[in-house]
């Protein structure tokens, strides 16, 4: 049970630090469904193309980086709405995928990796403890962080002492497209094969789990191990149960919804 | 008389034959998702194509609908409405209700349903598959294993069964005769059913099924599309056994997915394509295909399974396909909705 709240948590705790370090800076990067697609895909390819599983990660992470440029290019250089230029990122690799894996496999189903070629299921725990230091480190304990967070909070300051703003908006950006990327790389490794709509969504959901853990790294990994809980036991629910498991399946966005809404009366009334 | 006769007929010949050669019969094919990566899709479309190779003078082509399954009703409406096919071929049990309704707006399209059910209306055929069948060829192979002397398998008798979603007959006719069947094998089975509420999302199937095997199960039927790919993932690492639905999977996951119950959907639209283009087609009725129309199968031939399964136990499902065949073993399928 403690072992599969960690691997549903992870992932979802990678991609959220990535889309925090952008929220931060002031973007909210909505395209990481999208650039989680674009890392599973590239870690797979690089996997069948004969690289390590350690470097497959790190080229799907550079491939990650390729997606922010884009948002940056469209939303901080030519000011584009945000939102929008997040949902194209995600329509872009919605099409551009399976035009690559048309392209160069021959297929837009499944690129399966021979036995053994995937990374273990706990491995990707281990990544998310060291992206959560190093999210809180660089953030907290930093000069440019400290810098990002101002050009999310008040960039006027930043102008006023002559520092770019749209430079850590474009680190933020960065960060958030090589964590996402990085996820959807360990997803697609931890399972062994590259599949449509192998990401299911989770870059939706590291987005709620920004603003559940109140928008800082300690508060992020306790929002994704609740849901990973949830998730845990709404899958051991249905052997436990005589509920519907499809009832069951709901519960962790229902509960989820509810632990939030009463955690932020109790805390606003302690005020 | 015979000059107006003569005159109707060419207009009308000429109506026919504007966009093909006269007398052509063209199909097509609608796939509710993309043939690419789905088996079944694929045996459907190679089968409509077979039986028009064979019988010539036919034209097949195929329209992908795509996994949104909101737009399939309009993807089916235009090719019905574009007035290019005589018959319109496709499977999945959502499609009887579209066949429905597009044949009810559009008055001379003809549809062929495998894989759903639907009876009495004039220009609808559709084909459903014994799939209580299926299920019990699934559920006595996983009994056998878990009961076997197989490396992988574990003293708990205890199977697994993971289903994308719930539906009707998922509740009440597989998940119901994968249990009749392990029964079958030894009645103290228990089977572990658990919903992964997608058809996609492998990384949770992995978890799901991670936690079946730790919970006591050694052998997974997994039916849930693309989650399928965790169970083989989770299966291989935490060493237990898979088992495919409805068409050979072995090379999925060579060494664990060691049986797969098949629906050979090649042979049924082969089947009904040839009777259509025959003209021999009983419109307006429903028909169940099982072991005995050889509609319905388990794949005992593959090299993999072979390997993995020792002979006896090959003999043993041998014998229940044999039995099912002669009509010795009886499992009715339950009609949807009756």
């Amino acid at each position: 049970m403690v072992a599969q709240i960690f691997q549903s948590s992870a992932l979802l705790l990678i991609v959220a630090l990535g889309g925090l370090v952008a929220e931060r800076s002031g973007v909210l990067n909505i395209g990481l469904e999208g650039m989680m697609t674009i890392g599973a895909f590239t870690a797979v390819a690089a996997r069948v193309l004969g690289a390590s599983p350690v470097l497959a990660v790190a080229l799907a992470a550079l491939a990650g980086v390729l997606p922010a440029l884009l948002f940056a290019q469209f939303a901080l250089r030519w000011e584009a709405n945000p939102f929008i230029t997040g949902l194209a990122i995600n329509l872009l690799a919605a099409g551009a995928v399976p035009f690559m894996s048309e392209a160069f496999f021959g297929t837009r189903g499944s690129i399966r990796l021979p036995a053994g070629g995937g990374v273990p299921i706990w491995s990707v725990t281990f990544v998310a403890l060291a992206a959560a230091t190093l999210v809180w480190f660089g953030l907290e304990k930093t000069v440019p962080g400290l810098r990002l967070r101002v050009a999310g909070e008040q960039p006027e300051w930043l102008r006023a002492n002559a520092v770019g703003v749209k430079r850590y908006r474009l680190l933020g950006l960065i960060v958030s497209g090589i964590f996402a990327a990085t996820a959807g790389a360990l997803l697609a490794l931890r399972i062994g094969a590259y599949l449509p709509n192998v990401s299911a969504g989770r870059g939706w959901i590291a987005l709620v789990i920004i603003y559940l853990g109140y928008r800082t790294p300690p508060g992020l990994a306790v929002a994704a191990l609740f849901f990973g809980l949830m998730e845990a036991a709404s899958v051991r629910a249905q052997v436990m149960v005589a509920v519907p498991p499809t009832v069951l399946l709901a519960l962790p966005y229902t509960l989820t919804v509810i632990a939030f809404v009463t955690y932020s009366a109790v805390r606003r009334r302690r005020r | 008389m015979l000059f107006l006769v003569c005159t109707v007929g060419a207009t009308l010949w000429a109506a026919g034959g504007t966009e093909t050669a006269a007398g052509t019969y063209r199909i097509g094919v609608f796939v509710p998702g993309v043939v690419d990566g789905s088996p079944t899709y694929e045996m459907m479309v190679n089968g409509v194509r077979a039986a028009a190779e064979e019988e010539g003078n036919t034209e097949v082509s195929v329209v992908e609908g795509g996994f949104n399954q909101a737009t399939w009703e309009e993807g089916v409406m235009s090719m019905a409405a574009s007035g290019r096919y005589d018959v319109i071929v496709t499977s999945n049990p959502s499609m009887p209700e579209i066949a429905l309704a597009v044949a009810e707006a559009i008055p001379d399209i003809r549809f062929i349903v495998l894989d759903g059910f639907l009876e009495g209306h004039p220009r609808i055929h559709t084909v459903l598959f014994n799939q209580r069948e299926q299920a019990y060829l699934s559920g006595f192979f996983a009994g056998l294993v878990t009961t076997s002397s197989m490396p992988k398998a574990r003293p708990e008798r205890r199977i697994g069964l993971l289903a994308g979603q719930e539906y009707p007959i998922m509740n009440e006719v597989i998940l119901t005769g994968f249990r009749e069947g392990a029964q079958a094998v030894d009645p103290g089975i228990t089977v572990d059913f658990r919903v992964l509420g997608n058809w996609f999302d492998a990384g949770k199937a992995q978890e799901i099924a991670t936690d079946m095997i730790g919970r006591g199960s050694d052998v997974i039927l997994t039916i849930a599309g693309g989650g399928n790919q965790g169970v083989v993932s989770a299966a291989r690492e935490r060493n237990a056994y898979a088992l495919w639905y409805d068409d050979a999977g072995y090379d999925e996951g060579p060494g664990v997915v060691v049986g797969s119950s098949l629906v050979r959907q090649d042979h049924a639209s082969y089947e009904s394509a040839r009777a259509a283009i025959r003209g021999r087609i009983e419109w307006g009725t429903a028909i169940i295909l099982g072991v005995a129309d050889d509609a319905v199968g388990f794949d005992t031939d593959h090299p993999e399974f072979l390997k993995a399964v020792p002979p006896e136990l090959a003999a043993e499902m041998e014998a229940l396909l044999e039995r099912l065949r002669r009509g010795e073993l009886v499992l009715e399928m339950p009609v949807p909705g009756r």
